[in-house]
Formats: structure tokens, sequence, C-alpha cells
């Protein structure tokens, strides 16, 4: 579906990335859960959204939307519009509410028939090498989102497979928001090395009392506030561990949490 | 409709014990905040929050049913709940989305 298409029959108006409308979108995801959006969003979606902070952009581009449709009319929020148009996604608004939204887009597609497209190709990575510190400060939410949108962009630019590259930035967004809901401050270390994609998250928090527990689906401390942010669904471990090739967790109650995170890097031929 | 008939016509799973009542309207949301603030009496609520606090909320704006999308596992406590108030809770595998492809096949309109 093209994206001009469906801002027509929401009757959108853009506010940002008027340039890419002429883009397709291969599903839509309905959601103001964000970690849901990452757990279940298919890379070149459109996301239809009642949250109209930039969190959602952020959400939106670590799992490879395309679009963000603002819904009931929401203006968008803190930096969302700015984070739209450096991250090359449509964002859009309408007064339509996520029922009539999703109504009008299915039959839109009926009357289209969509084509499911295949997912990006996977690019050569060989002789790379990069290493970089980043710092969490926990207390700033604004700034929650920026490490991992960082790491994401610096994969890019080395030529990562972008299949693989979604994998990592979900991850490091998962960890980084649990260091602005659960802990003070982080560390991040990321590496690359021709075998494989390194992050090391270090915190200093509260810890996790059981990890096992922390582990499991839907398992959450997490208070009303951050619930209203879209926040603590409990899928946020449990997430990072499905994008992981290997995921270590090593916690000390009262001291901090580290996440090793490993993505192994596919070479050609190998 | 009434919604044991949508419990038919979707294949929708319940999982609380309710009485049956007249559907009006749909409204979407994984916000509780924003459930409180915008769903109408009789709606049907869909969400794939799954948290506890969705019952009394629920509740408080007298929705019709809640629907759990995306197939997720919805706690005990939420559930024994729901039983309490009497609200209808159902589930699907579905994503919101798709569900709402179906509903509106069925010819339910908007609050
Ligand atoms: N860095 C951390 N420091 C302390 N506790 C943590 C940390 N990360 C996770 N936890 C604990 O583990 C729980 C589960 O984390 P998880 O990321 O899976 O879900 P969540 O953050 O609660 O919700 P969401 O679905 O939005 O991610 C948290 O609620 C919290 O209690
Ligand atoms: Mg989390």
């Amino acid at each position: 579906m093209k994206i001009e298409a469906i801002r027509d029959s929401l009757k959108a108006s853009v506010l940002a990335r008027e340039d890419l409308l002429g883009a397709e979108v291969e599903d839509i995801y309905a959601s103001d859960l964000m970690s849901d959006v990452l757990a279940f969003g298919l890379p070149n979606s459109l996301l239809l959204t009642g949250l109209a902070s930039q969190q959602s952009l952020i959400s939106a581009h670590m799992a490879e939307f395309k679009a963000v449709v603002l819904l009931r009319g929401k203006r968008a929020k803190d930096g969302a519009e700015r984070f739209a148009t450096e991250h090359s996604m449509v964002l859009m608004s309408t007064r339509l509410d996520m029922y009539d939204a999703c109504v009008r887009i299915h039959a839109l597609r009926d009357g289209n028939g969509v084509q499911p497209k295949e997912l990006g190709t996977t690019q050569a990575v060989d002789n790379i090498l990069l290493q970089q510190k980043f710092q969490i400060e926990g207390n700033d939410f604004s700034k929650a989102g920026y490490v991992s949108t960082e790491v994401k962009s610096m994969l890019k630019k080395i030529g990562v497979d972008p299949v693989l590259i979604r994998s990592v930035a979900i991850s490091c967004y998962e960890a980084e928001m649990n260091v602005f809901m659960h802990a003070l401050r982080a560390k991040v270390d990321l590496t690359v090395t021709p075998r494989l994609i390194e992050v090391m998250l270090t915190d200093e928090g509260k810890g996790i009392p059981d990890v096992e527990q922390a582990m499991q689906e839907g398992f959450t401390t997490a208070t009303d506030d951050q619930r209203a942010l879209g926040f603590g669904s409990g899928l946020g471990l449990p997430n990072i561990k499905r994008n992981t090739d290997e995921l270590q967790v090593t916690s000390e109650v009262g001291k901090g949490t580290t996440l090793v995170m490993r993505f192994f890097l596919q070479r050609p031929g190998s | 409709m009434k919604i044991q008939e949508l419990i038919q016509n979707l294949g929708l799973k319940p999982l609380s014990r309710f009485e049956d009542r007249d559907i009006s309207g749909v409204f979407i949301s994984d916000m509780m905040s924003d459930a409180m603030a915008n769903a109408k009496s009789g709606n049907l609520w869909i969400t794939v929050q799954t948290h506890k606090s969705i019952i009394p909320a629920a509740n408080l704006v007298d929705v019709a049913a809640v629907i759990i999308t995306s197939g997720k596992t919805v706690p005990q406590d939420t559930v024994e709940l729901a039983d309490r108030h009497a609200i209808a809770l159902l589930s699907t595998d579905q994503p919101t989305f798709d569900l709402i492809g179906k509903l509106y096949g069925l010819g339910i309109a908007t609050s």
C-alpha cells in the first residue's frame, strides 16, 4: 500500500517527510504499547498509535517502520517531528480513532490487494572493527532512545545487514528503556568484529533480585506512570532474548545489572 | 449484536464469567488513562494490556466486553478480578488490526 493512499483514506495531515509519501508499506500495526511494536511489528510497516510522544517514533524507527499515524488529532509531542524528519519516517495525524482508521485501511487494502514484499537482502560484512562507548543518564527521560538510535546509525554506516541491525536496535532499545524505567544510569560498549556485534550495557541501580523471573514474558514491576507511557508490559527482556544470538544477564541487588548481548554476523560463504 | 454472538462469529476465547449483553461500538486503546477518558458504556474495548488494572477501568466505564488481542497471556489475577466483577474478558490470537478487519466485516460500527 502506498503511504499516500493511506493518507488520503484517513484524511490525515502530514507532519513530517511529505517527500516520502510515494513509498509503500507492507503491513499495519495498531498499538499504543511500544514493547508490542518492538516485539511484533514487521519491518516496513505503518504504525497507528494514540501515543504522540517521541517514544512512538523511536520505537517505530527501531522496528524499521516507514510511517507513523497519530490518532484522534493528536499533535506530535517533544521532538517527534524532528525525529521523524531525521530518520526518514512519514509522520501524519488524523482525527479518526484507532477503530475507524483500521477499518478504512482494511477497506483500502481489500480494494487493492497488497503483495507482501521480500525483506531486505543481506549485505556482505567483512573486515570491520568498531568500538564505541556511550553513556545513559536515566533521569532524563527525554533522551530515552538516543543511544539505540546512535548504535543503529553506526551499524548502518558500516554496512551491516539491515535485518541484523533491526535485531540489535530492538535489543538495545529495550535494554536502554530498562535503564530509564528501572535503573539510574549505564555505560554501553559497542564492539563490532568481523565475527560478531557485541553490546554490553552495565547499569547502576537497584538490580534484579530474580533474573529468571524477570526474563519471563509479562513479568513487570513497572509503575502506573510508566505504563501510561506505553511501557511496562513485561516484554522487554523476552524481546531481547528473542533478538540476540547470545544473552547474559547478571545482576547484583543494590548495585546494578549487566547485559551482554551478542549478535553473530554472517560472512559471505560461511 | 450480543457478546455470545460475537464470540461465535470471531472465534474468541472467553476467559471469565459474565452476563450476555448488547454491544454498541468499539474502542481501541492500550493505555488505561485513554480508555478511562474515551471508552463509552456498552463499547467493546480492544487492547493488548493484560494487567489487572484493566478490569477496574472496564468496570468503571461499563464496557460490554474486553478483548485481549495478539494472543497475550492474561495473568490469573486479571481473570479472577474479571470474574468478580462479571466483566466479559475475551481473547484472540489475532493482532488488533486484523481483528478489526473481521469486526468491520460483521458490521459493528464505532461508538
Ligand atoms: N536494568 C534493570 N534494573 C533493574 N531491574 C530491571 C532492569 N531491567 C529489567 N528489570 C526488571 O525486570 C522486569 C522485566 O523487565 P522487562 O524489560 O522484561 O519488562 P518491563 O521493562 O517491565 O516492561 P516492558 O515490556 O515495557 O519492557 C522489570 O519490570 C524490572 O523489574
Ligand atoms: Mg523493559
